[in-house]
């Protein structure tokens, strides 16, 4: 019995022990892989980290800073050379970048900003106060707030605690409160959450039968309503969302959905990657620190021309 | 004579704290009646009966789990990984032939069996404590389901470009008789159960179990096989959530049933059932979860804001359990003290 044991363990040591790979290693940190946008993000650096003749390893912190900090103690072990980073708080995040920072790593931050500046070599973030009030103006539109009457509306807010939900529905509501004819009816978190967002908006269409819109901080959450608005058997009410994933593309399409604001994470990663790679070369990316990338709105007209977070070439 | 009139008095007071969570469900029932118009309509209960069934029927499996002295954390996990094993059989398919509705469900329930079979094997075969084998299956059962897809979601379940309609739609969203198919598994997992529970010689057997493990292995009772089919129907009841989930949504996300064991546990434990199994009840922890569904939906209609639910559903739990030992000490003073509490065992 020890014996087949140990052979076993030498065994996993020596699969564990790769042929020696010389090329320097790209960590790349995003918040989580089973979300379609954190995993085109993810995929995308990866992809064009791999091209530029890079390791790569790809982590999530599922928004737990702690967790975070682990990753960035392991990628530092590890020798990392540049780390890619779409971080688990504004605040929270700052000691962690400057210690990897500090530990000779290059830090480039994608799609969230930290507090701190002068830390990462970059922050290239998507605009999402810009994209919410895209996606706010095609809602008003969409339900005549300018020429018809009164028209109540609902909306589902992510986890509240997130910058970007908060970000996102002051956008929205810098917009929609200018209409004294939108009259909001409901709000209510769903935490990101598609079962939620469908469970949530079920009950909020029982409380408020005159809905004639729902707007939701993220898509996932704007699918959730379709599917909520589709089993009360309603048609005519206006959905729209944000972040541009594939599946509300298709909604949209289908005349499910009535907008999202594509946030570009294909070309961020490529952008951090791109910019990583002229910096570990030239010693300075020629760019300013704090990037930030306009969203893009997606609507029935031009939503074949968008794929997986980015513009089809 | 102030004696009986002291000992009638306890006894009123342990049968509404025996009722409790009746008592509470129709406060809340009235309470939101009021604040909202649109409340007590046949269309809003049919959907609040509908929400309240995905807690309901992950709650009457944790129950007999419970009841037998263990626990399952896996329960969440198991009902992702089932929406996703039938989501990955409607569109991928294996090796490029995808199957239809029935033989996706079977199928996500034999693999959600197969997780029970495991915990239960390691409860009961190899001794691992609950807690720990099912936070073990928790990982995997939730690793699984992200590995399935790679992460992704798998969408479009209801209609697939090969096949058509799949008909994988009818499980959620369906009507008998006007009321949601959902609500009618509900019911009848509830009433199987309660028969089970109560009728059968293993319903009794699960009780002795969480009571006396040693007294039941000395009666001769089979100790481990009783504990093997709770787990596995544990884990049947979550697989059957997580098809309804993904067949309300029309699509499978691997992060589905995240913390849902912990509204199963708490639907379970408001509904009087002890954490230390062989005291509770099929029944109660329906009612449990309708407490729970009535508290999450009246909310969200009344437009209280997210962090405040959380607060309230937490309370409501704390106080529950606070009562459970209230009535578990007047319980053991009375039956010390000489009166008749008989018929009072059943009450919920």
């Amino acid at each position: 019995m020890k014996a087949t044991l140990a052979i076993a363990c030498a065994g996993l040591l020596l699969a564990g022990c790769r042929a020696r790979d010389t090329r320097p290693l790209v960590a790349i940190v995003v918040p989580s892989q089973d979300n379609p946008y954190f995993k085109a993000e993810a995929d995308a650096a990866a992809a064009r980290a791999v091209e530029l003749g890079y390791r790569v390893r790809v982590d999530a912190h599922d928004d737990d800073a702690y967790r975070q900090d682990n990753l960035v103690d392991s990628a530092i072990a590890s020798n990392a050379k540049i780390l890619i980073l779409d971080n688990a708080g504004t605040d929270a995040s700052v000691s962690a970048v400057r210690r990897a920072t500090r530990a000779g790593i290059a830090v480039f931050l994608i799609d969230r900003e930290i507090t701190a500046r002068g830390i990462a070599k970059a922050q290239i973030v998507s605009d999402n106060d810009q994209g919410a009030r895209l996606v706010a103006a095609e809602f008003a539109h969409s339900l005549g707030a300018s020429t018809a009457g009164h028209s109540e509306y609902a909306e589902l807010l992510g986890r509240e605690s997130d910058t970007n939900a908060q970000v996102r529905t002051a956008g929205f509501h810098a917009v929609l409160d200018r209409f004294p004819t939108l009259v909001l009816v409901a709000a209510q978190s769903a935490n990101w959450s598609q079962a939620e967002a469908f469970s949530k908006t079920e009950t909020i269409l029982q409380a408020h039968g005159d809905i004639r819109g729902i707007i939701a901080g993220n898509d996932t959450m704007a699918l959730g309503a379709v599917a909520a608005v589709k089993s009360a058997g309603l048609k005519g009410i206006t959905i729209v969302g944000f972040d541009g994933s594939p599946d509300a593309v298709a909604a949209i399409e289908a005349g499910e959905m009535q907008a999202t604001a594509l946030q570009p994470a294909v070309l961020i990663s490529r952008m951090a990657m791109d910019e990583a790679n002229i910096f570990l070369r030239a010693g300075s990316t020629g760019k300013p620190e704090v990037q930030v990338i306009p969203c893009e709105l997606v609507t029935k007209t031009n939503a074949e021309t968008y794929v997986n977070f980015e513009k089809k070439k | 004579m102030s004696v009986p009139n002291q000992s009638r008095f306890a006894a009123t007071v342990l049968l509404l704290l025996k009722l409790r969570a009746v008592l509470v469900l129709a406060i809340l029932l009235v309470a939101f009646s009021i604040l909202s118009p649109s409340f007590l309509t046949v269309n809003n209960l049919s959907i609040l009966a509908k929400h309240v069934a995905i807690s309901a029927i992950l709650a009457v499996g944790m129950t007999f789990v419970i009841l037998a002295g263990g626990i399952d954390l896996s329960v969440g996990s198991v009902a992702g990984l089932a929406g996703m094993v039938a989501g990955g059989l409607l569109t991928v398919g294996i090796g490029g032939h995808t199957t239809g509705a029935v033989a996706a469900i079977a199928i996500a329930l034999l693999v959600s069996a197969a997780v029970g079979l495991l915990n239960g094997l390691l409860v009961s075969q190899l001794a691992v404590a609950p807690f720990i084998a099912t936070l073990g299956t928790l990982y995997i059962a939730r690793g699984a389901a992200l590995l399935l897809s790679q992460g992704k979601t798998f969408p479009n379940l209801a209609e697939t470009a090969t096949r058509g309609s799949t008909g994988f739609s009818i499980l959620g969203q369906s009507f008998v008789l006007g009321v949601p198919l959902p609500v009618w598994l509900m019911v009848a997992i509830a009433a199987v159960a309660v028969v089970v529970a109560k009728r059968t010689p293993f319903g009794r057997h699960v009780y002795a179990v969480g009571g006396n493990e040693r007294a039941a292995r000395l009666a001769g009772i089979r100790v481990e096989r009783v504990k093997l089919l709770t787990y596995c129907f544990c884990s049947l009841c979550a697989g059957l959530v997580g098809l309804i989930i993904a067949s309300q949504l029309e699509s499978a996300h691997p992060a589905t049933g995240e913390t849902f064991e912990l509204n199963a546990i708490a639907a379970v434990v408001l509904g009087g059932t002890s954490l230390m199994g062989g005291r509770g009840s099929i029944g109660g922890s329906i009612i449990g979860a309708f407490v729970i569904g009535v508290l999450a939906d009246g909310l969200v209609m009344i437009g209280v804001s997210e962090f405040w639910q959380i607060v309230i559903k937490g309370g409501v739990i704390v106080i529950a359990v606070t009562v459970d030992q209230m009535q578990t000490r007047l319980q053991s003073r009375m039956a010390a003290a000489p009166s008749h509490t008989g018929g009072l065992r059943e009450a919920v």
